[in-house]
């Protein structure tokens, strides 16, 4: 019994981190409306920044926060100020442009074999971090201190950003372009210079996701494709825009990695993903949480 | 002699260069090259059906070249059929699928759905991997099917040397090139380019847009499932990660949209230009620089979707339209303009 | 006989009451215009002829037929078409081809369509852009453009959403002449307008709806001293008693 239980807390801990590498792509999604298929590169990207950072430092892997969260807020800033940006322009009556699509995949190939090219394909992970392998033991359970501090750092993080785009100005800007483009541009909003920011806090997010992934997670080069499709998967079963959506939809995901592989194969529990997701997009597109936007 | 001659004498000149090829082109390797580039001119066109045709971007079509592979697979390994009959019937299965798929998905925007054929064509993938035995079917998982070289003839869909392969897939490419170009001037093809443009108005003008995309996703999948065969019988051995990969069904959605999908020649094209690239890149650099074609095709991709977003067949087929007026010394006129480039 | 009859209908959007108990029938070969304020549910009762909503209450009857809830399409091939307010040609197309798409219900063979939709053209004095990029064109000729296809469907009802918004004095009566000439063609018309110089000119009756019902109904002359007209329009003090 305390099997399970242990499993679902695990499952619950790793999920909110799920959600957390959501969770950028909940916003980024949320406001441009597009399909960012270089998310899961994005992830792998922070996490080599986050792993130089930590080995060149030697320091606590989360104390590389400082590094990575602005390093790739402004990497997200200019990969869609330089490059997805003219789409826009050029599509500018399309409500969702399928052709972001396309570019934002033909950056998941550069950045993967680029990283490829350049560190190879080995597998990199920090062996001598304080939290590798630690665990925390509650009665006759083991829970995984990493996956812990992922935890807390996914709730703190969503709690911000919930903060943010309910309280600050350029969070209330954020939330009215994605309402409606047009009305917020003649509303005085600079529509592409929020969609900077907003992929570059996307981003950010995403860097704060890898480096509570570095201490036990390993890290390879297409190590972002596993992230990818889930972290869509996600947004969608929580429904675009919404940032608890994000980080439940993760929950759930993890719960079924950590719980079905009890009763069945792996593979098959893959297979569960799929499915729940394909019966979301049929029968509640919006998702769990979300709210139906007519787009 | 008039610009029409040209047009059509430059295609026979074509045509007779393509049969002629195996005659003068002796090296098996370069032939083997090629074929597979015939093969992703079909497949790429086959998906333009759907990906062209009817507006949408179907990201899973690899599970159709699955479905078809492996059904003439286990019927002629296991139960003896000719893989000609056996391609028919993976024909009709994917054609069955595709339909099944279509029914939910096409009433959804452009990123949904998207995002749910790559979900249906990962679950796909993904259960194919995990079952062994489909009852009396033998499947095999990860591990694939191999077919022995055995029973060479025609028949059997198995031959010598690579020759009869090249005509094979030839063919079957300049068929549905043939199909698409009277599909585009036909009653169905002018219906589905108004349902991909503008479905309220198409509807009020007497189009049954959703019947319409079912129909062209019915003939894509049936289409791309019978090259699923081809590939089987031409590699003798398919896994899910090689007939059903993502990676494949995202090449064959890539290419089609560099070359410029919607329009007949643009996915050939796209495989004429981007797969000679793919293949010397890993020829040349495979072990120096692994995935340099990969950055190549990203960049690519980027590239033309900046600055060319329908495709590279638009300004190669103003410069082709130019030479035409050049040398026949006459204008394009009178044709009902079917695509416009 | 009527070709159109509109019985009680009623349309709800949640709890908002668009369409409000509407009963009104048009005879064949009638030009019947539709005014009212802004957001008085026009073009509501319109979608819901055209096949875009299904009533709430109520019914629709085309040539006698009930066709509540039938899809827009079928609509079309029982003859009855209709045009859009925002126009919404096949850009990337030729003019000619967005025409051939209404021919095609008709015939399935390309060429009598090409043929069907090189008459509407001449019909519509506009086959000297039959082969212009229909995304080129400026708003006057999408309007006449958005006729054409309609009018390619051979229908006996056309329903007109509001054709001559975005046109200029002398547009509006151009097309006020070619709309009168397919009147003269056998087909019966109706029209939501808001361009009074046109519905005015237009219609052989009117009706007026105001907060999802008719307030008045009749020959333009009546309705537009109809007193219940002008308080919607112009508030009560312009009324003259």
């Amino acid at each position: 019994m305390n099997f399970i239980l242990e499993g679902t807390i695990n499952g619950i801990l790793m999920g909110s981190i799920y959600g957390l590498t959501a969770l950028g792509l909940t916003v980024i999604f949320g406001v441009l409306k597009v399909i960012n298929f270089a998310h899961g590169s994005l992830i792998m990207v922070s996490m080599y920044v986050a792993y130089w950072a930590i080995i060149f430092t030697g320091v606590h892997p989360y104390i590389a926060l400082i590094i990575v969260v602005p390093v790739m807020y402004f990497f997200g800033y200019y990969l869609q100020d330089i490059i997805i940006k003219p789409i826009f322009k050029a599509e500018k009556d399309i409500r969702e442009p399928i052709t972001v699509i396309i570019v934002t995949t033909g950056v998941w190939y550069i950045l993967d074999n680029l990283t490829l090219l350049i560190f190879g394909p080995q597998y990199r992970n920090i062996q001598n971090n304080p939290l590798r392998g630690k665990m925390l033991e509650i009665g006759d359970m083991l829970i995984s201190v990493p996956k812990l501090w992922g935890f807390i750092t996914a709730v703190i993080t969503a709690s911000a950003i919930y903060w943010f785009l309910q309280k600050t100005r350029t969070g209330r800007a954020i939330r009215a372009t994605s309402l409606d483009r047009e009305a917020a541009s003649l509303m005085g909003i600079n529509q592409f210079k929020i969609y900077n920011i907003a992929f570059g806090i996307g981003t950010a997010i995403v860097g704060i996701s890898a480096v509570t992934l570095v201490p036990f997670y390993n890290i390879f080069p297409t190590v972002g494709v596993l992230f990818d499709i889930k972290g869509f998967i996600i947004v969608v079963l929580g429904g675009l825009g919404s940032i608890g959506g994000a980080i439940l939809g993760g929950i759930i995901i993890g719960l079924i990695e950590s719980i079905a592989p009890m009763f069945m194969t792996a593979t098959w529990a893959e297979a569960i993903v799929y499915g729940l997701f394909l019966v979301v997009l049929f029968v509640k597109p919006s998702g769990l949480f979300g709210v139906k936007y007519d787009w | 002699m008039t610009r029409k001659n040209i047009n059509t004498s430059a295609f026979i000149l074509l045509g007779f260069v393509a049969f002629g090829l195996p005659l003068v082109l002796r090296s098996p390797t370069y032939l083997h090259i090629i074929i597979l580039l015939y093969l992703y001119a079909y497949l790429t066109t086959s998906w333009n059906l759907v990906g062209g045709f009817a507006g949408v971007l179907p990201l899973g079509h690899s599970a159709f070249i699955g479905i078809g592979a492996y059904a003439s697979t286990i019927l002629s390994l296991q139960y003896g059929i000719s893989p000609w009959l056996g391609m028919i019937a993976g024909g009709i299965l994917a054609a069955i699928v595709g339909i099944l798929i279509g029914l939910p998905t096409f009433k959804m925007r452009g990123a949904y759905f998207a995002l749910a054929t790559i979900a249906f064509g990962e679950g796909i993938r993904v259960m194919v991997e995990n079952i062994d035995n489909l009852g009396p079917l033998k499947i095999n998982g990860p591990r694939g099917l191999q077919i022995p070289p055995t029973h060479i003839g025609f028949v059997n869909y198995m031959f010598e040397g690579k020759e009869p392969y090249y005509y094979i897939i030839l063919v079957m490419l300049m068929g549905v090139l043939a199909l698409t170009y009277f599909l585009s001037r036909s009653k169905i093809g002018y219906y589905l380019n108004a349902g991909g443009e503008e479905p309220e108005a198409a509807m009020s003008l007497g189009v049954n847009v959703a019947r319409a995309k079912l129909i062209a996703m019915a003939m894509s999948s049936f289409l791309t499932a019978l090259a699923g065969t081809f590939y089987a019988q031409f590699t003798l051995y398919i896994h899910p990660k090689s007939v059903m990969s993502l990676d494949f069904s995202f090449e064959i959605a890539f290419i089609a949209l560099i070359g410029g999908r919607g329009s007949i020649a643009g996915p050939v094209l796209g495989a004429l230009l981007l797969r000679p690239v793919s293949d010397f890149s890993r020829i040349y650099f495979g072990s120096t620089l692994p995935g340099l074609h990969l950055i190549i095709f990203g960049t690519v991709l980027i590239l033309v979707m900046i600055f060319q977003p329908r495709g590279l067949q638009e300004p190669l087929s103003k410069i082709y339209n130019t030479l035409l007026d050049r040398i026949s010394g006459q204008t394009r006129q009178g044709e009902v303009k079917h695509e416009y480039s | 006989m009527n070709i159109l009859e509109i019985n009680n209908l009623v349309k709800d959007f949640g709890g908002l009451r668009a369409v409000d108990t509407l009963s009104l029938s048009i005879e064949e070969g009638e030009i019947l215009g539709m005014i009212g304020p802004n957001g008085a549910g026009k073009s509501t009762a319109f979608n819901c002829i055209a096949g875009v909503y299904a009533p709430t209450k109520g019914n629709v009857y085309f040539a006698g037929k009930k066709i509540n809830g039938v899809k827009p399409w079928n609509l079309c091939k029982n003859g009855l078409a209709r045009t859009f307010q925002i126009v919404k040609p096949f850009r990337t197309k030729s003019v000619l081809y967005n025409v051939m798409v209404g021919s095609f219900v008709t015939t399935d063979k390309t060429s009598v369509a090409e043929e069907k939709a090189l008459n509407v053209l001449k019909i519509l004095s506009f086959e000297n852009k039959k082969d212009e990029r229909a995304g080129k064109l400026t708003i006057a000729e999408l309007k006449r453009l958005e006729i054409a296809r309609a009018l390619a469907t051979e229908p006996k009802l056309l329903l007109f959403d509001e054709v001559m918004a975005g046109l200029r004095p002398a547009e509006v009566d151009e097309m006020v002449q070619i709309i009168k000439k397919l009147r003269d063609q056998g087909i019966t018309i109706f029209v939501i307008e808001h361009i009074m110089r046109a519905i005015m000119a237009l219609s052989d009756r009117i009706v007026v709806i105001h907060f999802g019902k008719k307030i008045a109904e009749g020959p333009p002359q009546e309705v537009a001293s109809d007193e219940n007209v002008i308080k919607a329009y112009l508030g009560d003090e312009y009324v003259v008693s």
